[in-house]
């Protein structure tokens, strides 16, 4: 499976964490597992790299963090979406939409 | 002003440090559950955290750089350099238009001190953005 992973596209990292937390707030981790759940485990992203990306998004206003307790009572910090993050999602969620149904045409016709 | 910036510093290196040691201690637990002995699943949650170092780097220069003491400076050097403009567009007096350049260099001054902070050799350059 390792070999099947596909790197992500720079950007995208973004985008499935803003849809990831439109759902519910999440500490880091959660987040992490979200996204290679839903992707099956076929999207290589190091657990590290999320966090300077959550660290940027909270400086745009995307997400907003605060302190809580994890599921094991653990001290853990949880990120949720902003009203400027939802707005951003839905602008990027199309975008992508736009994107890939471009691609997908391109390679259709090719 | 150095002493705020550096505790400021101090405490939000270890909120990211507790923040990403808790990641690595999920991940560890998570593969120990999966069967792994301890120093496997210890080494597996390293490797697949990356590196730690410069994760925490990356993400206490984004947060200094956010900080409430850098967003005032940043604010009120905008704020001084508008009244220096004004006053001198408005001021017909040669001496209250001196005041306005006054005011427009201190903020200048200001804002390059947040600029120079944010890029000195303490701070990560952030050439490693994922």
């Amino acid at each position: 499976m390792a070999n099947e992973r596909t790197d992500l596209m720079q950007g995208t990292l973004e985008l499935l964490i803003l849809n990831t937390l439109a759902r519910e707030s999440m500490h880091g981790y959660g987040i992490v597992q979200r996204i290679h759940e839903a992707a099956e485990d076929l999207l290589k992203v190091e657990d590290g790299s999320l966090y300077p990306a959550l660290y940027r998004m909270e400086e745009r206003g995307w997400i907003k963090s605060e302190w809580g307790v994890s599921e094991n009572n653990r001290r853990a910090k949880f990120y949720k979406l902003t009203s400027k993050g939802k707005r951003k999602l839905e602008a990027e969620s199309a975008n992508w939409n736009r994107i890939s149904k471009a691609i997908t045409k391109v390679l259709q016709a090719t | 002003m150095k002493i705020p910036l550096r505790s400021n510093r101090k405490k939000t290196a270890f909120e990211v440090e507790e923040e990403l040691r808790f990641h690595i201690e999920m991940l560890e637990r998570k593969y120990a559950q999966q069967g792994m002995s301890h120093a496997q699943a210890k080494a597996a949650a390293w490797k697949r955290f990356g590196n730690l170092e410069r994760v925490k780097k990356q993400c206490v220069h984004i947060s200094l750089r956010n900080s409430l003491l850098r967003r005032v400076l940043k604010t009120a050097s905008i704020l001084i350099a508008l009244t220096g403009l004004l006053i001198y567009i408005l001021s017909s007096d040669y001496k209250v238009a001196r005041i306005g350049t006054v005011l427009i260099m201190i903020a200048v001054c200001g804002r390059l001190l947040v600029y120079v902070r944010g890029l000195s050799p303490n701070t990560h350059n952030e050439s490693a953005r994922t």
